[in-house]
């Protein structure tokens, strides 16, 4: 819309600047072809007036605009395939010089510069043979025929116009012969009258009456001479009519020419129709609309002279474009010559430098013309995994295709369906259908293959199996205490128990569990390998007193062992000493532990443990009495322990 | 003038030297509780329900006090000073608790040295005499 506005407002200032700059009424225009112009309209400044850069080629709608105006080509799959066809036919035979030539001569012929009383005749029919020369070239696809056939109409109706205005005449020379009599006749009838009405009558008798005799006859001749009358009335018209069909006729025949893209022909019959009319019929009668929607001026009167330039204007374009074209393609730069030889193409199709290009060139235009179609099959079907591929291969083919842009479209694109899938996901998860529906919808119409849909859809359909087999497993899992085997399987379970408060929060208490575990196995082994085994073991030893089952623990447990066999054996003995109620004796064999593993804090605490307690049980006075020695019998391995103080 | 005849000199000087050093040896090996037996760690470690009841002497160096209870006494950890070249002395190193009543008006510091005279209740080593040297 924008750029609309932009257009006309350029089209303001150009229609404003052409007028400017336009040459007086009347000022010779030099045309193509040897002909010379003369333009009443402001022509001189068409140049200026048109904006070239409105051309382009609507395939969708199947139709061109150029220099402002509208061409329908048909419809868009016609349209296609007539783009197609051409780039897959051979070029055009036959000798395209020689064709051009035989044009030029024909128009040279005709010119207003060449054409005089002398040659009038002698010129026309020269020119009128070489259509026939002209017809047989390929490239003309007998158009010069119609051309003739057309000027051999105007030449047939010349001459019933000559035979009508011979009968004319004859019935002129007949009218005027008819009033002769009649007035003669008229003129007697008067003079008898006129006599018998002066001759005095007898006494007592009234003068002579009128005579009427002679009235019949002047009757009838009366009636003849206005048959005859209209007769030259009719033939008249007759010839005016056959004069206005046969204008009509070449004018429609011309503004075909023009719509139709068939410039040069159009020339030609413009130059004909030029030779042929009269000056008071040059005005154009058909198509003037048509014609005056290419110069967008106020008051514009359609000549001629209009319908020559717009034509020499088309071609002088066909000609520029293919040597862009040309220019593109030895550049290798493909994709731009495609789109300039699209919009050449339906310029000037029949335009001889048009079908002559050469077909290996055109053949890889076909084959990239098929890329692009299937680029943007699979944009319009949103195929976004795909795409890539097929723009890196219509780069491989023209190096000045615009392909980062649709790249970058696409990976948009792409990551925009999935972030629909993981909100979808994320809306499941949470028990929100109607949101997770939504989504899903919008991840679809983004990229309708998306793989993460498809998946995520697999998951929906299955998850009530799931559900319905997970329930029972975890149950089971958590009844056995299995808890390594729950964390393994969290996902699993997060997903099948979503919906299961109760569950979930065991779920997440087991997790936390199991994660707080493995924390301390990797801290133990991170100790054991930075040379430190007695800090690892504490670790150990403290962990396997909450998760005395687990196996990856006890695989830990029984890796470092082998390094700290001493300090766990006095451990052991230190443990089964308390636990016996040999508090100083466990306190002794914890200083010894201490002693190999200064920095234990498990030692540490055991310690400040065993002493408060045995400072708090110990006697407040020594016994006085005399020390027994032990008995020699006493000290075997199976002594009875005391009863705890 | 008198003279001193030599002969005392000769026979008194190695005397003298040799009862200062009789004195000195004595004093440091011998002292109190010379009529108990010393404390062996190892045993201790290996059974101490063999050992309870039974007095030892213990002569050893004061490592830390781990708890103090007023009217109570103390619990103190001691290192048995033992003879580090001797192979069998080696299996007596270590530390072991003592607890020593209130009733001792001894002070102890970190380091100090003390033959204690321990008696085994149970299996906690009770002081109840104690030098300090």
């Amino acid at each position: 819309m924008r750029t609309s506005l932009l257009v006309c407002l350029g089209w303001c200032a150009l229609v404003a600047q052409g007028f400017a700059q336009a040459p007086p009424p009347g000022a010779a225009v030099s045309g193509g072809g040897g002909g010379d112009y003369r333009s009443s309209t402001a022509e001189g400044g068409a140049d200026r007036l048109f904006d070239v850069n409105s051309d382009s080629v609507d395939m969708e709608n199947g139709s061109m605009q150029w220099k402002g105006k509208t061409f329908n080509l048909g419809n868009s799959r016609a349209m296609r395939m007539r783009f197609e066809r051409y780039l897959s036919a051979p070029a055009a035979g036959g000798d395209m010089l020689k064709y051009q030539q035989l044009l030029q001569r024909i128009e040279r012929l005709l010119s207003p510069g060449t054409i005089n009383n002398s040659n009038y005749i002698a010129n026309q029919q020269e020119a009128f043979n070489l259509l026939f020369q002209a017809a047989e070239f390929e490239v003309d696809g007998n158009n010069s025929l119609t051309i003739a056939t057309q000027v051999q109409k105007i030449w047939n109706m010349r001459a019933e116009f000559r035979s009508l205005e011979v009968s004319k005449n004859q019935l002129e020379v007949i009218r005027k012969n008819q009033e002769t009599v009649i007035v003669n006749r008229a003129e007697k009838i008067e003079s008898a009258n006129d006599e018998r009405s002066s001759q005095p009558g007898k006494a007592g008798q009234p003068t002579l009456a009128k005579s009427s005799s002679g009235t019949t006859e002047l009757g009838f001749r009366v009636k003849d001479e206005q048959r005859t009358q209209a007769e030259i009335l009719a033939r008249n018209a007759e010839m005016t009519a056959l004069g206005l069909k046969a204008q009509v006729e070449f004018q429609s025949q011309m503004v075909g020419f023009l719509l139709a893209r068939r410039y040069r022909h159009c020339i030609i019959s413009s130059a004909f129709y030029r030779v042929l009319f009269k000056s008071g019929n040059q005005n154009i009668r058909v198509g003037a609309k048509e014609v005056k929607e290419f110069f967008p001026v106020s008051d514009f009167v359609p000549t001629l002279e209009s319908i020559d330039t717009l034509a020499r204007e088309a071609m002088t374009d066909v000609t520029l474009g293919m040597k862009t074209v040309d220019d593109l393609v030895k550049q290798g730069e493909l994709y731009g010559a495609f789109e300039r030889l699209q919009e050449t193409y339906f310029l000037g199709e029949f335009e001889p430098s048009v079908m002559m290009y050469d077909q290996t060139k055109k053949r890889d235009m076909l084959e990239l013309w098929r890329d692009l179609r299937e680029l943007q099959r699979l944009g319009d079907e949103h195929d976004l995994a795909n795409v890539e591929g097929y723009v890196n291969k219509v780069r491989g083919r023209a190096r000045d295709f615009p392909g980062a842009a649709i790249l970058s479209k696409v990976n948009n694109a792409i990551n925009a369906s999935n972030m629909a899938v993981l909100s979808a996901k994320q809306a499941a998860l949470a028990g929100d259908t109607a949101k997770a529906e939504a989504a899903l919808e919008r991840a679809t119409k983004i990229w309708p293959q998306n793989p993460a849909v498809k998946d995520f859809a697999n998951q929906v359909v299955s998850r009530q199996d799931t559900l319905a087999q997970k329930i029972p497993e975890f149950d089971r899992m958590v009844s056995e205490a299995k808890w390594r085997d729950i964390f393994n399987k969290k996902l699993e379970f997060a997903l099948a128990l979503a919906q299961d408060k109760v569950r979930s929060d065991k779920l997440r208490q087991v997790v936390n569990r199991i994660g707080e575990l493995d924390a301390n196995i990797q801290k133990a082994q991170v100790l054991a390998s930075q040379n430190n085994p007695y800090l690892a073991w504490d670790v150990i030893v403290e962990t396997s007193r909450a998760e005395p089952d687990d196996l990856v623990l006890a695989k830990t447990r029984s890796d470092i062992a082998p390094l700290v066999a001493d300090y766990a054996r006095v451990i052991g003995v230190a443990e089964k000493l308390e636990k016996d109620g040999g508090e100083a004796a466990a306190l002794t064999a914890w200083l010894q532990a201490q002693d190999l593993n200064p920095a234990s804090p498990a030692c540490g605490a055991a310690i400040k443990r065993l002493a408060g307690s045995l400072a708090q049980g110990a006697p407040a006075k020594a016994t006085a009495a005399a020390p027994t020695p032990p008995a020699a019998g006493a000290s075997g391995d199976e002594v009875a322990v005391p009863p705890r103080r | 003038m008198s003279k001193i005849n030599p002969l005392v000199f000769a026979l008194g000087i190695p005397f003298v030297v040799i009862a200062v050093l009789l004195v000195v040896v004595v004093g440091r090996t011998g002292g109190k509780f010379t009529n108990l037996s010393p404390f062996s760690l190892k045993s201790y470690r290996q059974d101490w329900t063999a050992l309870q009841g039974n007095s030892y002497r213990l002569d050893c160096k004061v490592e830390q006090q781990l708890a103090f209870l007023e009217g109570k006494g103390r619990l103190l950890v001691v290192s048995p000073i033992v003879d580090r070249d001797k192979e069998m002395d080696k299996a007596n190193l270590g530390r072991l608790p003592v607890f020593v009543p209130a009733d001792s008006t001894q002070s102890f510091e970190v380091g100090q040295r003390f033959k204690f005279k321990v008696r085994l209740n149970r299996d906690l080593l009770l002081v109840e005499d104690l030098e300090r040297f």
